[in-house]
């Protein structure tokens, strides 16, 4: 993470743009929604954490310039069924007019998806002790990061949201060989308080963390891993038109100097490249 | 037009990766038959779509998604002579039917574009440098060291640049400081010599009168309206520089009115931009005197439009009986 200029893609690593159909799309829980979409023909994988831009709302005959552009969404999981890769999913939270249009959007209709974008998480060493702290919407990047580490390394996962209906995925983290703390703000699941202070509780220098949420929570855990000389990565979250590193909109700024690109240097930074004063 | 037409473009389900040689020489895509080349003041482009500087990035970017063979040509990122890092965030913002931008000329510079930037496209690809500076000078010399290298077809002059010396003007935004720039980066190059216009003006007449006055092969219009929008929750601006560039479908109408403009106002061909999302905005842009076109905004939310809309040119001329798709320009019946 140094200067303005992104790396590239990871080596060989396809992006696909495709206009795929979606087989559900419905009430996760308070207002989020779980998304589950056809995997496009040419799907190259993905690795945790990497993300999607998606259209708000789905695509038809005719063309909509309002709301204009697409939006990031971590990819949350491949999901299984009978054994198959059944769809892609994305879980997301109603909070303006795209993800609202999108909310709308039914099976059968379909959405633009450009993916699989940016760099994911490092996978943690094995035997490593794993601490996975998702807060909000942002649970939804750790899923697959704690499913496909939780059989190698000593998974610990720690969610918080404002209440129990804001928990997203919860029920498929329950079902993963990984520990499993709650947090909630008015205590109706799991202890009442922040997730960063189940952090607290938990962390040791030997620990890894890996952590998505919003900026408030990230630099509390920034603090966290610094006081506890942990290391720590963070998934992080910004407006951007593109996703593949032409817009320039996504700039963040480093503690090298400079800034990084969220889509292409990201969305996964090392929790000490980033000037976590310098964020919006 | 009708929305009803959009339908009869096949639309590709996936992306093809490209940038290897395929021997794909130069056929403009689209229906046979239709020649699909046009002039851009010296510049041979095998069908009238680029895409606009700062929406494209280097070119590579977009490898994945489309071969850059098959558009006419790309205006690469704005350069300055030194690289820059560009402005703190938030630097953009969505807006009604558009977006607002500062992202304050992060670019890698000359040197690093001709070193590095360039020699990874490949072959066959028209380059159009931009150059973009705060004293006429510097302009003048990004425009010296941007002539010779292969590849590089023409230079845009962005004047929306604010000008130091004057207080911040754009100098796009006075005729006389325009002239001084047309004058300086004119004498600075033999390349074919485009100038990027600011919408920001009473008059984009007089502007393009004198461009041509100084020597420009082409004129590029619009670059984004200034404009700014309010966070009420924050109170503050969206954007941390406060101002913002407005682009996507919001401006179209003016840009196309600014177009038809200009090309009374002079005898110089015109690179139309503004909101152009489909073949149809952009054969608005031609039919009103364009010559060919830029796509911008809408590459970020479809990474394969500029082919699209070259394709969809082609096929409206087939359509309507133009052999060449240069007939179109100026073709508007006028009431």
């Amino acid at each position: 993470m140094s200067g303005g200029v992104a790396p590239e893609q990871p080596d060989g690593a396809r992006v696909l743009r495709a206009d795929v159909e979606i087989l559900a799309n419905g009430v996760e829980g308070g207002a989020n929604r779980r998304l589950a979409l056809r995997l496009p023909a040419g799907w190259p994988g993905f690795a945790p954490g990497q993300f999607l831009m998606l259209s708000p709302g789905a695509v038809g005959a005719a063309r909509r310039d309002d709301p204009l552009l697409p939006r990031p969404m971590a990819i949350y999981r491949v999901g299984e069924a009978g054994g198959q890769a059944s769809g892609l999913e994305v879980l997301y939270r109603v909070t303006g007019r795209g993800t609202a249009l999108l909310s709308d959007a039914r099976a059968g209709e379909r959405v633009r998806i450009v993916g699989p974008l940016g760099h994911g998480f490092p996978p943690p060493d094995p035997g490593a002790e794993a601490l996975l702290v998702g807060g909000g919407t942002g649970i939804a990047s750790l899923f697959e990061l704690a499913r496909r580490s939780a059989p190698r390394a000593r998974v610990r996962v720690l969610l918080g949201a404002r209440t129990a209906s804001d928990l997203m995925g919860r029920g498929d983290f329950e079902r993963l060989d990984a520990g499993l703390d709650v947090a909630t703000e008015d205590g109706s699941a799991g202890r009442r308080g922040l997730v960063t202070e189940l952090l607290e509780r938990s962390l040791h220098a030997e620990a890894v963390v890996y952590a998505c949420g919003p900026t408030p929570m990230l630099r509390r855990v920034a603090a966290l891993a610094h006081a506890a000389r942990a290391r720590a990565f963070v998934s992080l979250e910004n407006t951007m038109a593109c996703g593949f590193g032409v817009c320039l909109g996504c700039a963040v700024p480093c503690a090298a100097g400079g800034y990084a690109l969220v889509c292409r240097a990201g969305p996964v930074f090392a929790v000490d490249a980033v000037a976590w004063e310098g964020l919006p | 037009m009708k929305e009803g037409g959009k339908a009869a473009q096949p639309l590709r389900s996936e992306a093809q990766p490209s940038g290897e040689r395929g021997g794909r020489a130069s056929p403009g895509p689209g229906p046979a038959g239709i020649d699909t080349r046009v002039d851009l003041g010296g510049i041979a482009l095998r069908n009238p779509v680029l895409t606009a500087s700062g929406t494209f990035g280097y070119g590579t970017e977009f490898a994945p998604f489309l071969d850059l063979r098959r558009i006419g040509g790309f205006v690469a990122k704005s350069l300055t002579l030194e690289p820059r890092q560009g402005n703190p965030p938030p630097r953009i913002v969505e807006t009604p039917a558009g977006m607002l931008n500062a992202i304050g000329l992060e670019n890698v510079g000359v040197d690093a574009f001709l070193a590095e930037k360039l020699p990874a496209l490949p072959e066959g690809v028209a380059v159009v440098a931009s150059v973009f500076e705060t004293e006429i000078d510097r302009y003048a010399e990004a425009c010296k060291r941007l002539t010779g290298p292969p590849r590089v077809v023409g230079i845009e002059v962005n004047a929306s640049c604010p000008h130091v010396k004057s207080g911040g003007i754009e100098f796009g935004q006075r005729a006389e400081l325009l002239a001084r720039l047309v004058r300086a980066t004119r004498g600075a190059t033999s390349l074919p010599l485009l100038v990027k216009l600011s919408p920001n003006v009473t008059d984009i007449a007089e502007m393009a009168r004198v461009c041509e006055a100084e020597g420009a092969d082409a004129l590029s219009l619009v670059n984004t309206l200034q404009a700014l929008d309010v966070d009420v929750e924050t109170r503050r601006p969206a954007l941390r520089n406060v101002l913002g560039g407005l682009s996507g479908p919001a401006i179209r109408p003016v840009a196309l009115r600014m177009v038809f403009q200009a090309s009374r106002a002079v005898r110089l061909p015109i690179c139309g931009i503004g909101g152009i999302a489909s073949a149809e905005d952009a054969i608005k842009f031609l039919l009103c005197g364009a010559t060919a076109i830029q796509v911008g905004t809408a590459n970020y939310l479809n990474p394969m439009a500029a082919v699209e809309i070259a394709e969809g040119i082609a096929e409206y001329a087939a359509r309507h009986g133009f052999a060449r798709v240069a007939d179109l320009v100026g073709a508007l019946e006028l009431p």
